[in-house]
């Protein structure tokens, strides 16, 4: 039974892997991700793979046997449009176009922190799924998912909206901040955590089984709307921030 | 014969303790001395009147008084065989009284140990606290553990020049705008320190992260400080800066005037 299982374990692996353009020998360290159009997977497994969304970024037929180079200096040693650089424990990942980014599929270990920055407006929506691992975020135009993370996790956007369902086993800190987009945020109802709910013209909306005991204010006076306090007694840090647009809290 | 010596055989003679002799001598000198005779009779009135004398009564109060004291010395005597148990009695209760005070000493010099301990623990705690919240801002690998540093600097009491700075770095330099808020966020709860307040203000003119900016100014605009209003204009004329933050510098000009 288990050798059974275990080859059909390898066979999806298999097929993943055949269908993959770029893999790494990874199990811990940190990857840092610079480019527009990715989702980012958690695994149970010990390297990084690389693969393009693009099917129809197709072997092109005038290209064989010649060499792709742009202005960044950076070269396609992946075959997927993207560089990928290794420097001591942190692999670096970057596109070479400054405006058209693939859209890349990359699946992380657990235990690998992820870091993933893009300022440029030409990129899309950022999905984080089933990670397990840290996760650190600095946009200004791309929409965030995170989907079935574990935490801790940073995240800023600018202009995006941020998206969070966390597994049970939550860890802390949170710290979820955007300026012009919504925060969305799926806990379990369990969590322990210190809460802070921040937004200047935006709203506030909480799903009710949470009893938040509130925090008594310092003397400061709040212009905007900011909420302090503790969800079953108190634990780990969250702190959800959107400062023209609405905080939504929900129970999983 | 002298006088006071045939007076004091006379007296022995009506006693009738005079021996044989001395009384037939009392006797014969009795029968030929009439002087002897007259002092005989005058010693037998005395002696009559000494004997016929009422015997002295007590009073019946001074009976009773003196009862009263001789039941008195009675119950002493009877006590004393008591003053025989006190001592032990004392030295039951001196010693108990002994170990309650060493008891109470050592308790009270115990509570004071432990006051101590508890002291000098808090101390090593709050120390311990320190060097963590310190490790953690500066844990270059994960930011998550800087944000933890920040926030367990929000919730320390009092915060030292050493903690102060390592906040006002995180605040400024750290590259991660999460770090920097919840750093912001740990300064602003010391508002009323000059040097905090100071530290805030200069911010203000080097930030250059868009989300703290207007977290900032959001602070600064809280606390009153009137003489921002001259950055906030800045900031207003700067083109390079945030439409978000550029709002924020105007409503902070609003509040603030």
């Amino acid at each position: 039974m288990k050798t059974k299982l275990l080859t059909v374990i390898g066979f999806l692996v298999a097929t993943f892997v055949n269908g993959q353009d770029y893999k790494i020998a990874k199990s811990a360290g940190r990857l840092e991700v610079y480019i527009g159009n990715v989702e980012i997977e958690g695994y149970a497994g010990n390297e990084i793979l690389f693969a393009t969304k693009d099917h129809d970024r197709d072997e092109d037929d005038r290209a064989r046997g010649l060499r792709s180079i742009n202005s960044s200096g950076l070269e396609d040693n992946t075959g997927l449009g993207i560089n990928v650089t290794t420097k001591g424990d942190v692999i670096e990942v970057r596109q070479l176009k400054k405006m058209n980014s693939p859209e890349i599929r990359i699946k992380v270990p657990k235990g690998v922190t992820v870091y993933y920055e893009h300022q440029s407006q030409y990129g899309g929506e950022v999905k984080f799924r089933n990670v397990e691992g840290e996760i650190e975020v600095s946009t200004h135009y791309n929409s965030l998912e995170f989907e079935n993370i574990t935490g801790p996790v940073t995240a800023k956007a600018i202009y995006g909206s941020i998206d969070a369902t966390f597994t049970d086993n939550v860890k802390g800190p949170i710290s979820l901040i955007s300026v012009y987009g919504h925060v969305d945020v799926t806990i379990p109802v369990s969590t322990k955590a210190n809460l802070k709910l921040n937004t200047s013209y935006g709203e506030i909306f909480v799903a009710p089984d949470f009893k938040i005991e509130m925090e008594k204010q310092g003397e400061l006076v709040s212009y905007g709307d900011k909420i302090s306090g503790k969800i079953n007694g108190g634990g780990m840090t969250i702190d959800l921030g959107a400062n023209y647009s609405k905080i939504y809290l929900r129970k999983k | 014969m002298e006088k006071e010596k045939l007076e004091s055989l006379l007296i022995d003679y009506l006693d009738n303790i005079l021996s044989k002799e001395a009384k037939e001598k009392v006797d014969g000198m009795l029968a030929d001395n009439e002087e002897a005779r007259q002092l005989l009779q005058e010693l037998k009135v005395i002696i009559g009147a000494l004997d016929n004398s009422q015997p002295l009564q007590p009073s019946a109060s001074m009976q009773r008084r003196f009862e009263e004291s001789l039941a008195n010395e009675v119950v002493l005597e009877r006590k004393s065989k008591q003053i025989f148990m006190i001592p032990t009695m004392y030295r039951v209760a001196a010693t108990v009284g002994l170990i309650l005070v060493s008891v109470g000493i050592a308790y009270w010099i115990n509570k004071n140990r432990q006051q101590a301990d508890e002291l000098s623990q808090l101390k090593t705690e709050m120390e311990a606290t320190k060097k963590m919240l310190m490790a953690m801002l500066d844990n270059k690998q994960s930011a998550s553990q800087r944000v933890q540093g920040a926030t367990i600097a929000y919730t320390i009491g009092k915060a030292d020049d050493e903690i102060v700075n390592a906040l006002a770095k995180a605040l400024n330099e750290d590259k991660n705008t999460n770090v920097r808020l919840a750093a912001l966020e740990a300064l602003a709860k010391f508002y009323q320190e000059e040097n905090v307040r100071q530290l805030l203000i200069k911010s203000l003119s080097i930030q250059n992260d868009e989300v703290v900016q207007i977290a900032l100014i959001q602070v600064l605009v809280q606390m009153k400080e009137k003489g921002i209003v001259k950055e906030l204009e800045k900031i207003t004329r700067d083109t390079e800066v945030l439409k978000a933050v550029k709002d924020e510098a105007f409503t902070g000009i609003l509040k603030l005037s």
